[in-house]
């Protein structure tokens, strides 16, 4: 099947319904279906909230806006295989409206040159049942510089580097250098991490 | 490993800190209440309402902002346009919650619906249309008038 470049998301193993699918199964007023593109793209739009370094709670509110607006905009989307790229989109642009609406540093010119007011770190509670692996991960994302956490934020959600460009409205290929920088830099830590771990008694 | 800090075997080594990067990601989920409320919405949407637009915020507005980013959490001005409906709306901190006071323009006949994260609440209009709402969660929230028909885009107050 081929699917427009917005339409990148993992299909279900096996086939299955494609966001367009269920997109159009939404339109058409099939409540499972909303369920089900909700289940599929949640910790997407999520996680574009999240990237702005925005709280739980303030990421939280961002996401009810954008899964709302969808439904008010259900039947002026053009692309229904784009619904996930729309409310990426979507997200980003209420992330921002809330960091300026707050006072807090927005990004001027370099899309990557700002950072909301909160720590990139997931909830206590979720670490508290997380493997050893999972929190060095995080504690190595803390270390590196922001620009690099709100890209990787978005590689950990599964956007693809194209989706990323696409979102960030950069050209593709312009922050080919950094992400290569900024994994290599995760990979580091990792590593200097886990060899510490090892020396220790 | 290059002098370079280059991976030696880019392909491979990415993907495997992208595998790494993704597992670690299950952390920061969504909360189960979001879920909750968007899957909840879907029966709660308004059907055949006209939206109106979000066409004015004085929280993005830059004069407004120059003089009053020092200034106190202040009123907010928000208005939303449909072809046959404008409603205003001033949102004021007040403690925790938000003090809400509007006007539909023309007045039409009550009641107004405000949604927010926690649910709903039914306000009456007055004989010009105004409206006023006490002790409104912080949060996303819309309007929906029945009378006319009409739903504002959501905003967060």
């Amino acid at each position: 099947m081929r699917l427009p470049v917005c339409a990148t998301y993992d299909l279900p193993m096996g086939g299955g319904a494609s966001d367009g699918d269920l997109f159009e199964r939404v339109r058409a007023g099939d409540a499972q279906a909303w369920d089900a593109l909700y289940d599929r793209l949640g910790g997407r739009v999520f996680a574009v909230a999240r990237s702005h370094r925005l709280s739980r709670e303030d990421a939280e509110d961002v996401c009810q806006v954008a899964w709302n607006r969808l439904l008010t905009h259900l039947h002026t989307i053009r692309e229904p295989e784009c619904v996930g790229a729309w409310l990426a989109a979507t997200a980003r642009n209420e992330s921002l409206r809330l960091l300026k609406r707050s006072g807090r540093q927005v990004p001027t010119g370099d899309a990557f040159e700002f950072e909301g007011p909160d720590e990139i770190a997931p909830p206590v509670d979720a670490r508290l049942l997380a493997t050893e692996r999972q929190k060095a991960v995080w504690d190595a994302l803390a270390q590196l510089r922001p620009a690099c956490q709100r890209l990787l934020r978005l590689r950990m959600a599964g956007f693809s580097y194209q989706e990323i460009c696409e979102l960030l409205d950069v050209p593709a290929g312009s922050i080919g250098p950094t992400q290569r920088r900024c994994l290599e830099q995760l990979r580091k830590r990792l590593t200097g991490m886990e060899r510490e771990a090892e020396v220790a008694p | 490993m290059t002098a370079g800090g280059v991976f030696k075997d880019p392909i491979g080594e990415e993907e495997k800190v992208l595998a790494r990067l993704r597992l670690a990601g299950e952390l920061d989920a969504p909360p189960a209440s979001l879920g909750h409320a968007v899957k909840a919405a879907f029966s709660l949407r308004a059907l055949d309402a006209e939206l109106a637009a979000l066409t004015y915020d004085s929280a993005q507005d830059e004069r407004s902002l120059a003089g009053v980013r020092d200034a106190a959490e202040p009123s907010r001005f928000l208005t939303f346009e449909a072809p046959a409906l404008t409603v205003e709306v001033e949102a004021t901190p007040d403690g925790d919650t938000r003090r809400l006071v509007g006007q539909l323009t023309p007045p039409v006949p009550g009641p107004l619906i405000i949604s927010h994260a926690a649910g709903t609440v039914s306000v009456e209009l007055d004989p010009f249309g105004r409206f006023s709402a006490d002790g409104v969660a912080p949060g996303p929230i819309s309007v929906h008038c029945e009378a006319a028909a009409v739903t504002t885009e959501w905003v967060i107050i």
